[in-house]
């Protein structure tokens, strides 16, 4: 039988947890849908475990795009994460001075153990280049942990920022992802027997990667 | 809304479950290759004295200890009782075996250890609470069969050997503990699930293994000895503080070092660790 390190599992909860890939920069046309399944890499001295999450979107209209989705890799570790949110343009694209799209949404975790429950509203900015099928984008998203108060020993924190630079390839059927993130770097993130390439003492950082097909 | 409630029942039907808590257990292969020759020249025991045990653990599995002195010693002398960390075996803890037999002078005080389910030779796979504290149990019904009492036991719990002490401290012990040493012990589960992820997230989210020291420490009587140092990037000092001045009864020391890691011995040098350890043993 596969023997799981627990720090591999740690590590997926670094990406699975608090911080899933940013599922849309560009809002999608209005009507259009878009699935995809996405896998994050949490950097971390040894091995890893795929993280593996799936999202479906449609376009509201040319400028807003609900978004859904599930982390498979939370669930098999017993916790039903979800999360919903919408994408909205705030400036569109003027040639080669970038468009500003927004986000907001919530994620929300169940546990199929005691049935704990915790949903964490989110809000972000992402500034990107579109030309032809390729996206360019930076983007800025924190979560915020209204239940901070419950982390044990007073550690808790309202914010838990991250900030991603990714690439992205749309067709008209077809989007490939790639985002490399920074994750919560204003506290320092601890795994047991395990090292987290940080950034200045603080946070981890991972990479995601996503296909989806649009209709 | 619809495709919401779609992901969410699909997510429900598709949850499996799984516990990690297993892989919080670092067990493996083992030699119990116990002799001299891989001990310090200061650590030398007599190999007359060394006796490996198995201890049936549970219904099913047999965990094996080793018991460093004479077995008649068990019913008259101070026993040391040492809970190990997070290595494959007790192989790795041979030189601590040694340094306690010789402890005051050489096998003063008997010593035993032992191999959690999966560690070394025992028997099965560690899981949790239950049976780590059906392990621990194992030994003490062996030592209370061999006439240990409460006065004269005292437990030693090193890093992962403090997630079933704290339990056993707090009442759950056969053999009441009255002295207890924390090294670089963690804190709650809960905390290992939030340092990892920076979220208020319960550690009930991955494991059923919910081990709450700082609870144990609170209701935990008897004596109790905390060391730890400061650039400890295992089990983090400040949880850990936070854990063991929980603590309420009857004597409470702590011994944090600076600049020490989670090898606590290897930092700060065997010669302050044993006396530390001893003038704790002996108040």
């Amino acid at each position: 039988m596969m023997k799981i390190k627990f720090s591999a599992v740690l590590a997926v909860l670094i990406v699975a947890v608090s911080c899933t890939p940013t599922k849309v920069i560009v809002p999608l046309k209005q009507g259009q849908w878009q699935i995809g399944v996405t896998q994050g890499r949490p950097q971390i001295n040894e091995g890893y475990l795929p993280v593996l999450g799936a999202y479906a979107a449609k376009g509201v209209s040319e400028t807003k795009t609900n978004y859904g989705g599930i982390q498979f890799s939370s669930l098999l570790l017993g916790a039903v994460q979800l999360e919903a949110g919408q994408v909205a343009t705030l400036i569109p694209q003027q040639g080669f001075k970038p468009g500003v799209s927004y986000s907001y949404g919530v994620q929300s975790f169940l546990s199929t153990r005691d049935y704990a429950f915790r949903f964490y509203p989110e809000a972000g900015l992402n500034a990107y280049l579109k030309g032809g099928p390729h996206i360019l984008n930076v983007s800025a998203n924190t979560w915020v942990d209204p239940t901070w108060f419950l982390a044990d020993f007073g550690r808790g924190q309202f914010f838990a920022p991250s900030f991603s630079t990714g690439y992205r390839l749309r067709y008209k059927w077809f989007e490939a992802q790639l985002e490399y993130k920074i994750l919560n770097p204003t506290r320092e993130i601890q795994i047991p027997q395990a090292y987290v390439p940080n950034t200045s003492g603080l946070g981890g950082k991972g990479f995601f990667y996503g296909i989806a097909i649009n209709f | 809304m619809k495709d919401f409630l779609f992901l969410a029942l699909a997510a429900i039907a598709l949850s499996s479950c799984a516990d990690v808590s297993g892989a919080l257990f670092a067990g493996g292969d083992g030699t119990y290759d116990f002799k001299n020759d891989y001990l310090d020249s200061g650590f030398q025991v007599d190999e007359s004295k060394i006796h490996l045990l198995d201890l049936e653990s549970g219904a099913e599995d047999t965990i094996f200890a080793l018991y460093v002195g004479d077995f008649a010693q068990i019913a008259t002398d101070t026993i040391i009782v040492f809970l190990h960390g997070n290595t494959p075996s007790m192989d790795s803890y041979w030189q601590t075996a040694g340094l306690f037999a010789n402890l005051v002078n050489k096998h003063h005080y008997g010593f035993i250890m032992y191999d959690y389910r999966g560690f070394g030779w025992s028997t099965g796979r560690s899981t949790g609470a239950e049976s780590m504290a059906a392990d621990y149990d194992a030994v003490l019904s062996f030592l209370q069969t061999k006439g240990l009492t409460s006065d004269r036991m005292v437990v030693v719990a090193n890093s992962l050997g403090s997630l079933p002490a704290g339990p056993a401290a707090a009442g759950e012990s056969r053999i009441p503990i009255q002295k207890l040493v924390m090294e670089v012990p963690q804190s709650t589960a809960n905390v290992i699930m939030q340092n990892a992820t920076g979220l208020s997230l319960p550690a009930s989210m991955i494991t059923s293994y919910k081990f709450d020291l700082s609870q144990n420490m609170e209701d935990y009587p008897g004596e109790l000895l905390w060391m730890h140092g400061t650039e400890d990037d295992v089990a983090p000092v400040e949880t850990a503080e936070a854990a063991m001045q929980k603590h309420r009864g009857t004597y409470y020391q702590e011994a944090v070092y600076e600049g020490a890691g989670h090898g606590l011995r290897w930092d700060i040098g065997d010669e302050e660790w044993s006396k530390v350890v001893l003038d704790f043993i002996r108040r």
